[in-house]
């Protein structure tokens, strides 16, 4: 229980250094994992039944060949890419946006750097030194956070263009 | 010619009497040698007169001299004897002071002590917002004293330190309400009701106030923290009983006066100038494109979707029905026919669903680049002010460089919720599109099945 005080203590006196940016990059995060945590436990849980309920729905079709044989397996096929598809579009966006909050951050930062030279001139080096802080760890925290989305975002697009090409070749004319 | 006879007498006058004067000297010579014999005589005898006179005299000095030597030897003695008077004095001064010391002892000390702890309560008291209540507005005048005193307390006065430092702490703890003059910024004075917290802050009915020790008045702030902190006041202000919630200000007053310093958000973005200007109307512009893309894109779809389980009853009024209606209209005809017909029936609806999607991309990207223009032309300005008055004084760079930091910002913050909206109107036109370009056809092709079934 203290050590989990102590954490929280931490992460408290992380952020307040850090400036009130942090909070968005952190709320942009947990959204980001969360939706891609979403996006694995449909891969993993939902679609196989999806693909089951497909591929048999598919062979109790007598007409396999035709065109409206075709025409039906395409639509499917896009229905169930769709479906595997869903909020990509969203985390991709997400990974790009958290490296420019955390430029926002710097910027704020900066902004207080130079408001604290109007006002007190450059004597003060401490004064400064929150700004530059507020400056520097959102930046930092943009960037760890947007790294922590590449690779599993782009994993994840690797992985569900692979379900689609496998439901594709489940799909055969006979 | 009258002249010169005239000349002429006048001399024959005077040859005339010069004779008879040299004939009557002849006669008075003898009298003259008569009488200097007989002065001799006299003369020597006033001289004999005289030089007694002065002998007498000469005397009489001497007795004088004589008395002024006497006088002297007598002052010469007394000097001497006070002289050993002095000496014996400062011997005495001196043990008496050393007696004196001794007798203080301890108490030296505490002289030193409470000239210090009066002067730093001078200085406390002096700018305790407690000396603005009017009930103790005049505490430092017997304390200035204390503390400057040049001589040993007296036990009233000692007292009256002690009073004033319990004063103070007690004071400080409590909340009070006071009636009081506040000078307004405009400088006209008004009666109000003052509420002091603590030693810590004053404040009207719902605003902070400051106590300026120098000329003994209270003050509002020139401007006032954040809306939240002075909200709490009205809310402290209006409670009677029980607790409530206040901003206070610990370090009484400096946080107070560097929230007055600070700019404010529309300070902040009048700052950004004329790029800031326009990256605010790319931003509005973007987001009237996607609300409008949005609302469009979901009806559109809940149309769609609405006519996905009504396929018999094709409605002209979305795209999907049309397509469908492309199809009920060519029933008879063989599938090649009428997949092209179908793919001219998509080729016709996409373009309106996808319309304005990129605009808002377009502008997402702009809005940065346009901080980074805002940024750039803000240090041409720094730059241009170092050129004129050097770098010496940060002060006059502040104002550029936080108008190429506010751009910058600014860029950012109009960026990053177009590019969400782009990602979101992207998504809902491309789920779109799909149905209509992947599966339409093979509903076509479900629903042509099923009614031949």
């Amino acid at each position: 229980m203290l050590y989990l005080i102590e954490l929280w203590e931490t992460v408290r006196g992380f952020i307040s250094t850090g400036g009130d940016v942090l909070w968005i990059v952190f709320g942009v995060l947990a959204v980001m994992w969360i939706l891609m945590i979403e996006r694995y436990w449909y891969m993993f849980m939902e679609f196989p039944k999806h693909k089951k309920a497909i591929i048999q729905r598919w062979d109790s079709r007598e007409d396999t060949t035709s065109w409206y044989a075709h025409r039906v397996r395409e639509a499917w096929i896009s229905e169930a890419s769709e479906l595997l598809n869903a909020r990509i579009l969203l985390i991709k966006t997400l990974v790009a946006v958290c490296p420019l909050i955390g430029l926002f951050g710097t910027v704020t930062g900066m902004i207080s750097v130079f408001e604290v030279m109007a006002v007190q001139g450059t004597g003060n080096p401490r004064l400064m030194a929150s700004g530059i802080s507020m400056a520097t760890i959102p930046t930092m925290a943009g960037m760890v956070a947007a790294l922590s989305g590449v690779f599993f975002s782009s994993r994840i697009e690797t992985r569900v263009r692979m379900e689609v090409e496998k439901l594709v070749d489940s799909l055969p004319h006979h | 010619m009258k002249s010169i006879k005239t000349i002429l007498t006048a001399s024959a006058i005077a040859l005339t009497s010069m004779t008879f004067g040299a004939y009557a000297n002849s006669n008075s010579l003898d009298q003259l040698l008569q009488e200097v014999k007989s002065n001799r005589v006299s003369e020597a005898k006033l001289n004999k007169e005289r030089e007694a006179e002065f002998q007498a005299a000469r005397d009489q000095k001497q007795a004088l001299l004589n008395k002024a030597k006497k006088e002297l030897e007598a002052a010469q003695a007394r000097q001497k004897q006070l002289q050993q008077t002095f000496a014996d004095n400062e011997k005495r001064i001196t043990e008496k002071t050393n007696e004196l010391d001794d007798a203080k002892g301890t108490l030296g000390e505490m002289f030193g002590v409470v000239r210090q702890a009066a002067g730093d309560t001078v200085g406390r008291i002096a700018t305790s917002i407690i000396s603005a209540q009017p009930a103790y507005s005049d505490r430092t005048e017997l304390l200035g004293r204390l503390a400057e005193a040049k001589e040993l307390p007296k036990l009233n006065e000692l007292e009256e330190l002690w009073f004033a430092l319990q004063t103070e702490m007690t004071e400080s703890s409590k909340v009070v309400k006071f009636e009081a003059p506040v000078i307004g910024l405009d400088g006209s004075e008004s009666m109000q009701t003052v509420t002091r917290v603590g030693s810590f802050n004053l404040l009207a009915d719902d605003h902070y106030l400051k106590f300026n020790s120098e000329s003994n008045q209270i003050e509002p702030l020139g401007r006032q923290p954040e809306s939240h902190m002075v909200s709490s006041v009205a809310d402290f202000n209006g409670t009677d009983s029980g607790y409530e919630g206040l901003y206070i200000d610990p370090s009484r007053g400096a946080i107070l006066d560097i929230f007055k310093q600070k700019a404010t958000m529309m300070e902040r973005y009048h700052q950004g100038g004329l790029p800031g200007y326009v990256i605010t109307v790319v931003l509005l512009i973007g987001m009237l494109i996607s609300l409008e893309r949005f609302v469009t894109l979901t009806i559109v779809g809940a149309k769609i979707k609405s006519q996905l389980k009504n396929l018999s009853n094709p409605s002209d009024k979305n795209p999907l029905g049309r397509i469908l209606s492309v199809y009920h209209s060519n029933k008879s005809v063989d599938t090649e026919t009428l997949e092209l017909k179908l793919d001219e029936g998509i080729l016709r609806e996409t373009p309106s669903i996808e319309r304005g999607v990129n605009v808002i991309k377009i502008l997402a990207a702009i809005a940065p680049l346009l901080g980074l223009l805002g940024t750039v032309t803000g240090m041409i300005g720094t730059f241009q002010s170092i050129t004129l008055f050097g770098t010496g004084d940060p002060k006059i760079m502040a104002g550029d460089i936080s108008m190429a930091l506010v751009t910058t910002a600014q860029g950012l913050i109009a960026a990053l919720p177009l590019i969400f909206l782009h990602s979101i109107t992207a998504a809902k036109s491309k789920s779109i599109v799909h149905v209509l370009e992947e599966q339409s056809a093979g509903i076509v092709a479900a629903h042509a099945e099923q009614e031949r079934a």
